[in-house]
């Protein structure tokens, strides 16, 4: 005789969260699981390159320079792309609960994502590429025959592919909240701010409203840079301003690392409070504290070029004040009202929330490291010295890094329905305490010395700096491996759990009772959430006002078109450039125009993914046309040249048509992030 | 023997980071201590927003005076080079040259620093091995770093930006002479 019996009650969740924490709909789960994991592989496999990298720092092996800065140059690309990887699927995870993302979209971004690591796999393991993650324009293109041609644009178009993917997720993200919550300014919780309404949106969906946007900025910033860049790597023609350039450059790297924080940021919001047993409500200050950081996120990224005194200075006064800025949200809202929630409420400390824990100690440890060097006076003293791999290794090693693999611990355990162990827990938080903190803490020091970074060679008589950091990455591996290792533990109880079910038998020789796993049947998970209907999506552009603006703007715009403006911008290349961009202008418009009528869109139909495609590929392929070396021919046939100008208002036309299959919100937001990419690569050439 | 000694600012610098660090880490001790006890949440709410306001406040009185006092201390070079010897300092892969390579002690001296090809960072190290300030050098610009340079003896210029295989040893002296 059998009964099936239920499971026992969750213990590693707070006994108070289960009025706020919904069961997780097997997608999420699955769509976590799989980009955590995969984040975590690449990880653990890049911490190995750290390690090997800083052995040979100390000459404890051997490896050549050529080597070394293929190593750090995939280092650092992995491990950018391994976070953000992980950290898009942490915040899905938690975001889908109440938008109802799109999980054909999220593979997606998966797909093109992972597309992206292996083309830098293959540019710098095979290819030889060098050039380190930020690639430093114009070095590419001086490899000291280090590396071939192809390698670097392989190394291009997988950053190009790994910036599509996070593209695809930001206009996912930043359409289904929007449509959901009422409008950008509604999502931001502007209207709940300004006193007009009573309620906002829950604060995970403004944390990532805010972190897609800037994504999506980064996204076209970086773009535009890796398309010029392609384009110089085969026509030698192309003249990009090294100073347009190397901002570009830092916009795109800084804002990508920073951008992994602020994934995670919003993913405590909801993983926090099931541990303390006490919700995280949005209040005025977050509102005003993320509206903060929308705009200092991106304006902070120039205090990677304090020490090129060209820059004007107050572009650098004003990146001291924005760097310094950025500290105040995350100081005084994000980490401070966490310790809030935590403080007094009966902790639940498990594998997961105490890893979600040391993270905060680490984000603000390595804040403060990196706030110190954003101040320009100091910056003179450390600037590219290890004081600067010291600061960020602490917020992506001791933040970062512990907060994916607490998302990690937190799938795991509440399938499993237990933690680890208290002494293997301890064990863990100690090794990775002590190595982590010992590693960076020597390239702190290190700094302060003045030994700069990226050294194959160290400076003669500081090898022992280096053989300390590696004894300490060492301990930090360790550390590591005991997590993994409960972590594999937790998998193969969870795995059991929901294959398995607890039965209890009668022996009938006896009469005894006794309980035994058996096989559970298909396992279909809970029923799915019932997410609030999407609003209608509408167009970019509602109302005769609208449309009636629009068409004036087309009308003003062919000027670029008229033979004297051609005529005259043929002067300077970056001149005839502004022209191409304005005729893509043009098109653009035209195309968001039309495609915004009522009867053209209706006509058009609602293909979201099509529209995607476009507004990603499209200005790609114009810029890709504005390469010298493709145009210049055409110059001297007036007809060819009549032709080539109306193909870029063509490639507009489907941008902004593209455009309008988005959506209200995202629709705009990519059409004017569209049109930027032409005019941006305008301004970086000469 | 150490080529590098650690320079008085960074030392002040990387002493007050590391209290920073020290105050920061026991905080965080004493928050997961308390996380095990039971205060009622509108206690905590209650103490918690006004300390936080004092807090907001700490903060911005030191990011004002911070950000103020480094206003007076920006090493950019500012006006002509009158009274000063100009050095032409020019990167390529994978070395410095610099023009003249020699000065008098307490010569007032600005730097032009730019580059023949790649992005490299010009850092300039004293007869002691202390970093005492940095520059980009970058193609097509020219950075301009004024300096007094008091003390004679030979002084070192690393490459700090990653400029290809042979960063780690791209460096070359310059030396100010006793008077």
């Amino acid at each position: 005789m059998m009964t099936t019996v239920a499971a026992p009650a969750s213990t590693v969740l707070h006994p108070n969260a289960a009025a706020f924490t919904v069961e997780a709909h097997p997608i999420e789960r699955r769509i976590g699981l799989l980009f955590a994991a995969t984040g975590v592989a690449l990880i653990a496999a890049m911490g190995v390159l750290g390690l090997i990298m800083r052995l040979a720092q100390a000459t404890v092996i051997s490896l050549s320079p050529a080597w070394f800065y293929r190593i750090l140059t995939l280092h650092g690309a992995g491990m950018i792309v391994a976070c953000l990887l992980a950290g898009m699927g942490a915040l899905w995870y938690v975001l889908h609960a109440t938008v109802s993302l799109r999980p054909g979209w999220m593979l997606a971004t998966y797909a093109l994502t992972l597309a992206g690591v292996l083309a830098v796999l293959v540019a710098t393991l095979v290819g030889g590429f060098g050039a380190a993650y930020t690639f430093l324009p114009p070095l590419p293109f001086y490899p000291a025959g280090q590396w071939p041609v192809w390698s670097e644009s392989l190394f291009f178009v997988g950053y190009l592919l790994v910036g599509a993917g996070f593209c695809v997720y930001c206009v996912d993200v930043l359409e289904r909240t929007t449509s959901t919550y009422g409008g950008l300014v509604r999502t931001l919780g502007w209207h709940y701010l300004r006193g007009r309404e009573e309620t906002a949106p829950p604060p995970q969906v403004i944390a990532a409203l805010v972190v897609v946007i800037n994504g999506l900025v980064t996204c076209v910033v970086g773009s535009t840079l890796l398309v010029g860049l392609l384009g110089r790597t085969y026509a030698s023609s192309v003249r990009i301003d090294v100073q347009v350039a190397i901002n570009l450059d830092y916009f795109f790297m800084h804002e990508l690392a920073n951008l992994t924080i602020y994934l995670g940021a919003a993913v405590i919001y909801v993983l926090v409070p099931r541990y303390a047993g006490r919700p995280y409500e949005t209040t005025k200050p977050f509102v005003a504290g993320w509206m903060a950081s929308l705009v200092f996120i991106l304006t902070a990224y120039s205090h990677h070029l304090y020490m090129d005194f060209v820059q004007p200075a107050w572009a650098d006064v004003f990146s001291e004040i924005a760097s310094y800025g950025a500290l105040l949200p995350v100081a005084v809202i994000t980490i401070y009202s966490m310790t809030m929630l935590i403080w007094g409420s009966r902790y639940q400390w498990t594998l997961a929330s105490t890893l979600l824990y040391i993270g905060f100690a680490g984000w603000a440890i390595g804040g403060t490291g990196a706030v110190i060097d954003s101040i320009i006076p100091f910056n003179f003293r450390f600037h590219n010295t290890t004081w600067v791999v010291a600061h960020f290794h602490t917020y992506l090693i001791l933040c970062v890094v512990v907060w994916v693999l607490a998302f990690l611990a937190h799938l795991l355990e509440r399938d499993a329905g237990r933690t680890s162990s208290r002494a293997a827990r301890g064990w863990t938080v100690a090794l990775i305490l002590v190595g982590g903190y010992g590693l960076t803490g020597t390239w702190f020091v290190e700094g302060m010395l003045g030994i700069p970074r990226r050294y194959a060679i160290q400076p003669p008589g500081t090898s022992t700096y280096s053989l300390v950091g590696a004894s300490f990455a060492l301990l930090l591996a360790l550390g590591f491996l005991v997590l993994f290792l409960q972590l594999a533990a937790l998998a193969r109880t969870a795995w059991i759990r929901r294959h398995s079910a607890l039965v209890e038998h009668m022996d009938g020789w006896t009469g005894m009772h006794y309980t035994a796993l058996a096989s559970r049947g298909d396992d279909a998970g809970p029923s799915p959430v019932e997410s609030r209907p999407l609003a209608r999506r509408g167009v970019p552009l509602a109302g005769p006002a609208q449309l009636g603006f629009a068409a004036s703007v087309c009308v003003i715009a062919l000027a670029a078109f008229f033979p004297q403006v051609v005529h005259a911008s043929e002067a300077g290349i970056r001149y005839t450039h502004l022209d191409n961009a304005g005729i893509f202008f043009f098109g653009a418009m035209l195309g968001l125009l039309l495609g915004s009528l009522p009867a053209i869109s209706r006509a058009l139909g609602d293909h979201p993914s099509i529209g995607l495609a476009t507004v990603i590929a499209v200005p790609t392929l114009m810029m890709l046309a504005m390469v010298p070396s493709i145009y210049e021919h055409y110059e001297r046939h007036p007809l060819v040249y009549t032709y080539y100008l109306l193909h870029n208002a063509v490639l507009g036309l489907l941008t902004g048509l593209g455009a309008t299959r988005l959506g209200a919100v995202a629709g705009r937001v990519m059409f004017v992030l569209s049109v930027g990419m032409p005019v941006m690569f305008a301004a970086a050439m000469k | 023997m150490t080529s590098l000694h650690y320079g008085s600012p960074q030392i002040a610098i990387g002493v007050t980071f590391a209290v920073l660090a020290v105050l920061l880490a026991l905080a965080f001790g004493v928050i997961a201590v308390q996380a095990g006890s039971e205060v009622a949440a509108q206690r905590v709410h209650d103490v918690g927003y006004w300390l936080r306001k004092r807090w907001l406040a700490l903060l911005l009185v030191i990011g004002v005076l911070v950000v103020g006092i480094s206003l007076f201390d920006l090493p950019f070079a500012s006006g002509g080079a009158d009274g000063r010897t100009v050095v032409k300092a020019v990167g390529g892969q994978f070395f410095w040259s610099l023009v003249p390579d020699r000065v008098p002690a307490g010569t007032k001296v600005r730097f032009d620093v730019t580059s023949i090809d790649v992005i490299h960072g010009f850092g300039l190290y004293d007869p002691h091995g202390h970093l005492i300030g940095s520059v980009q050098a970058l193609p097509g610009y020219t950075n301009e770093l004024d300096l007094t340079l008091g003390e004679a003896g030979v002084y070192r210029i690393r490459c700090l930006e990653l400029c290809g295989v042979g960063h780690s040893t791209m460096q070359n002296t310059f030396t100010v002479a006793a008077r």
